[in-house]
This record gives C-alpha cells, structure tokens and sequence, in this order.
C-alpha cells in the first residue's frame, strides 16, 4: 500500500518554477531516495509535504488530502521530519528535546500540568519512558541530560532524528541528515535508518547527497532537476543513467 | 528547567519521579528548608520600612515571573505589563465599589479578566512578530488605562478608588506582618505554578514555539493555540498580581500604571536573566530595591540636601545605565553571574563542564 501518493505536485515563487509536475509514491517501509543537484527543489517537496508551502496538485497520506491542512495538523497524522541543519531548540536537553517530540502524544491539560496533579505526573513519566526507548534506539544514552546546544553538530543531527523518531511517525522525512557527518558518524546514521526501517517498518522518504550510501541502503530513488523529474527506480538502473550522470556532473566533452 | 545546576558526584537518579523532581538532593532539600524558615522569620526581626520592602519584593515577583513565562520562555514580548496589572487591580477595585465583593470573589475575578484580555493581547501575536507585537500590546495597554481612567471620572472616583482591606479566613490583613505574608504565599505559588508548567508538555511548547514556530509546527504543536495559551496563563497571572497590589495599596488609580511600570517589569526579566525564573526572582528583587539603594548612596553625599530634589531624575537616569550596562557586558543577567559562581566552586580545579553534562 502506498504511504505517501504524490501526483502532479507544482510550486512557483513568482515565475521561479520550483516544482514542475513531480508524482512519486512512497510504499510501506520502504526507503525512497529523492536526489539531485543543488537548487533541484528536493526540501520544497517535503516542505510542500509538510504544509510550509502551497504547491499545486496532490499529495496524499494513506488516502488523505494533506494540501489543505496546517503544518501541526500534518505531524498529526503521522509525518516527521527531520532539518538539514539539525534545527533543534537551544537550551533543551536531549531528554526534554525528545519530550518536546511527543507533543502530540501528551494527554492532560495545562490546570493539570500546573498543579502537578498525579495524572500529569504518571503521564509525564508514561512519556519519560517513552522517551528512553528511542534514546536507546539511536544510542543517545551518554548525553541524556546535555544541553543540545553544546553537542558536537553530528550528535545534534542524530538528536534531530531521534525527536522526529519520538513523534512515532509513519511516514520519516529525513532532509540530508548525512549532511556535515563524518564517516563513523555515517556509518552509525545508516545503521539507525536501517534499524529504524527494519524493526519499526517506517516508510521514510530520504534526502541525501552520498551517492555511495544511496546505493547501499536506498529502495527506489527519485532524481530531481529544476524541479522535474529526471529519473526514476531502482539505484542502480538510476544512478547508471546518462542523464542523471550529466545533471550532476556536467556535459561530457566528447 | 533550562540549564541543569552542575552537580558533585556520586549522585544518581534511579526513578523518573526523581528526574522529574523541582528539588532533587538532600542539600537541596535543607537549603530549601533553611530559606523557608528564614522567608518566614522576616517579620519576627524586620522593621516596618524593611518589611514593607520585602512585600514590594514579593508582589514584583509575581508579576516578574509571568513576564518571564511569556517573553522569557514563550518568546512573546509584551509591552503591556502594566495594562495587565491595571485590569487586576481595576477588577478588584470596581467590584469593591460597586458589589462589595468580598477578597475570594474579586481575585478569582481578576484572573478571569486577566485570562480574556490576555485572549486579547494574545491575538495580534498570531500576526506578528518582535516589536511589532510589543507597539500592538503598548497600544492595549492604552486602552485598559484608558478605560480604568474613565470609569474613575464617570463615577465620581477621580483621585482614585478607595478599597477597604480584605479578609482572609475571617481575618482583617492590615498590619505590614500578614501583608508580608500573603504575599509570600503568592509568591511561592506563582513561583511553583511556573516551575510546573515549565516541566510539562505545555512549557515544552511555549519553548519550542519561541526557538523556531516552523519546527514547532512540524512536531505536531499548534503554535497559535501555544502562544494565546502562554498569553492566557500569563495575563491571568499578572492580573492577579495587579489585584493584590490594589489590596495592599488599599487604593486604585490610573497613576499608578504608567509605562514605566511596563519597562520596570522588562527590566527584570533582562536584568535577571531571559528565561530562568530564578532571573526573575532576582531581577524582581533588583529591580524594586533599586531606587532605595539609590536614594541611600545620594544621602550619603556630602550636602545631600541640595539634591534631594533631583533625586527623581538621577534615579530614572541610574536605572537606565545599569540596564544598558547589563545588556552589554551581562546579557544572562543576575542569573548567569549566578550560575557561573556556581560552577566555579563545583568544578574547581577544573573549568569546563563536560560534554555529557554535570548531571547524569
């Protein structure tokens, strides 16, 4: 069954075309790549996903219209995402970082939680525990309690994808989370993609510039190119061809 | 709570209720009970001037502290403090006057004002942003005096309103003793009223909504619904706050809320310390002792008479340049200083925090 039905899907900024009649579908744990060069319109897709901008066209979550919803409505169903540059909130912890993911997940009303009633307390913990499961998911245990804002950039990255995990999405949009990483930090992110693919059967829709762990972990890809369509498949029918090949590397002088 | 105090070793939290927890080791427990019963002790030994001081102190920190929820953690800054605790004190005054409400009927009221302005002022916040907002809570902040100022004239009760004192548990609170202490009460409440919506999930969301409403908004967090919410609590708060000092005032007048009480109240959540209640407790205190520390300096002048009457001018002058100051070369405030001793006796030999942090 198909996660996400995107058909159609337009955006312009004034007559900047960013999107031109983009379609993809997103199955069921499956992990769908979306490429191409700088300036492609790859984070205007999941920004049009996410509710931040108004394309033209369609896009569907399990069956639902989501171009009419407000972005908060949209994380409610069940999309999570995560930000190029981490994105997360200074001054947090991890722990209250990943609290904050649960948002949506959190019972009770604000007398409640302001007088610390006894339900406000069990749900909070309900949610703590909650919490520990995905800290122990992405490894996080060390930096429990550390502020985030004074994490090395490859461990706010990883905090950034265990806040989007602590939403319990069922659909993961991850915006080059690669990006910055160095190569044990890499190699940790594609094993927690694949935990999280494996073990918890997301079906997640995957920004991503490294060629090399696209091939390696990636379902199907889709390759953009000022805002079309370029290509579409399996990585390695993809990735072998001649047009994407130029679109990333230029004409051949031949 | 935002920054975690660094800790010495050798303690651990085996349950999410100690994580959870306002006050977490045993120290802490009797440094708590050592200022409670110092707090309580005040009257005991305090002259009247001091004691009347200390309630100055204790009502600024209430108001203090919902300004901090809003603008400190909420990120939503207001100018219209004052027009808040008008609309309290206003509420409290004309059901006096025109009711005899009794104390228990006319605080409750002013929260309730206080909620639905705080709808109100909370409103131009959906649209805008910085200091657009804060010209639009000014402008409603004109509106509330305004209105406080009509119904003095309308109702014959120019100079201002007059309220007799209230009564709580069949008792008359008169004397500056039981002033010091209902005051003290409200401000322990306030205080863990916060601190509680702070470790909730709705404080968790104010603070989202204030670093970034685009990925507040994609965690699944109404940021609308969150900034008229902190509004709401917030302007609720204050209004009680504006109700207590019209008590303790025993009067009511526009006078009293200029904008100058507006800037006072941002300049302790600045001079404090920006999102910490702890910064507002001690920006609270600055702040109101301020201009007595003032006047003290000017009288130890030598022929201070002949300035007693530039008194006023020097003080608003002093104000602003400690506040100008603290922007400059302490923008964490009081609470940083604060923090930053702290960390210096319990790190020492050493001067760096480690990455995992003090506390695990």
């Amino acid at each position: 069954m198909a996660e996400l039905e995107i058909e159609g899907l337009s955006l312009a900024f004034g007559g900047l075309r960013v999107l031109d009649n983009v379609s993809l579908q997103v199955e069921t744990g499956e992990l769908f790549a979306l490429i191409g060069p700088n300036g492609a319109g790859k984070t205007s897709v999941f920004n049009c996903i996410s509710g931040l901008y108004r394309g033209s066209g369609s896009i569907k979550f399990r069956g639902q219209e989501l171009t009419k919803l407000a972005p908060h409505a949209i994380a409610r169903l069940g999309i999570a995402r995560t930000f190029q540059h981490g994105e997360l909130f200074p001054h947090m912890s991890v722990v209250e970082t990943l609290l904050t993911g649960r948002h949506a997940h959190c019972r009770g009303n604000v007398i409640s939680g302001m007088l610390n009633l006894p339900r406000a307390r069990r749900e909070e913990f309900r949610q703590r525990a909650e919490v520990e499961r995905i800290i122990e998911l992405t490894e996080l245990e060390h930096y429990r309690h550390a502020p985030v804002d004074a994490l090395p950039f490859g461990l706010q990255k990883l905090v950034g994808f265990a806040r989007a995990l602590a939403m319990e999405p069922k659909l993961l949009l991850l915006d080059e989370p690669s990006a910055g990483l160095n190569r044990d930090e890499r190699e940790d992110l594609a094993r927690f993609i694949l935990r999280v693919k494996h073990e918890i059967g997301l079906a997640i829709l995957w920004i991503e510039h490294d060629m090399q762990m696209i091939s390696d972990l990636a379902d199907r890809i889709q390759v953009l190119d000022y805002g079309c369509t370029l290509a579409s498949g399996p990585p390695a029918k993809v990735l072998s061809n001649p047009k994407v090949i130029e679109a990333y590397l230029g004409h051949s002088s031949a | 709570m935002s920054r975690h105090p660094p800790r010495a070793s050798g303690y651990f939290r085996t349950s999410y209720a100690q994580d959870h927890a306002l006050i977490q080791t045993r120290l802490e427990w009797l440094a708590t009970a050592a200022l409670a019963v110092a707090l309580c002790g005040v009257p005991l030994i305090a002259s009247p001037f001091l004691l009347d001081l200390a309630t100055q102190v204790l009502l600024a920190i209430v108001g203090a502290l919902a300004l901090a929820l809003l603008t400190g953690y909420a990120g939503q800054i207001s100018l219209g403090h004052a027009g808040l605790l008008a609309a309290g004190a206003f509420t409290v005054g004309i059901l006096f006057k025109e009711f005899n409400a009794p104390f228990w009927i006319s605080l409750p009221a002013a929260a309730v004002t206080g909620a639905a302005l705080g709808v109100v002022f909370g409103l131009p916040s959906l649209r805008l942003r910085g200091l657009y907002l804060a010209v639009s809570t000014l402008a409603l902040h004109f509106v509330v005096v305004y209105l406080g100022g009509e119904y003095e004239s309308k109702r014959g009760f120019s100079t201002g309103i007059m309220i007799d004192p209230p009564s709580l548990l069949g008792v008359s609170i008169t004397s500056g003793r039981a002033w010091y202490l209902v005051m003290l009460g409200a401000a322990v409440v306030a205080l863990l009223l916060a601190a509680n919506i702070l470790r909730s999930h709705t404080g968790r969301a104010w603070r989202a909504v204030h670093a970034n409403e685009t990925v507040a908004g994609a965690l699944g967090i109404n940021v609308a619904a969150a900034k008229l919410g902190a509004f709401v609590i917030t302007s609720s708060m204050t209004a009680v706050a504006g109700g207590l000092f019209a008590y303790h005032r025993g009067f009511v007048s526009v006078e009293a809320f200029s904008l100058y009480l507006s800037i006072q109240y941002i300049a302790m959540i600045i001079i404090g310390g920006m999102g910490s209640l702890l910064g507002a407790v001690l920006g609270a205190i600055f702040v109101t002792l301020f201009p007595y520390a003032i006047e003290a300096l000017v009288g130890m002048l030598p022929g201070s008479q002949r300035y007693a009457g530039s008194l006023f001018a020097v003080n608003y002058a002093a104000f602003g340049v400690v506040m100008i100051l603290f922007l400059i070369f302490e923008p964490l405030g009081l609470v940083g200083i604060w923090r930053r001793l702290q960390s210096f006796f319990l790190l020492w030999p050493f001067k760096q925090r480690p990455v995992g942090g003090g506390r695990k």
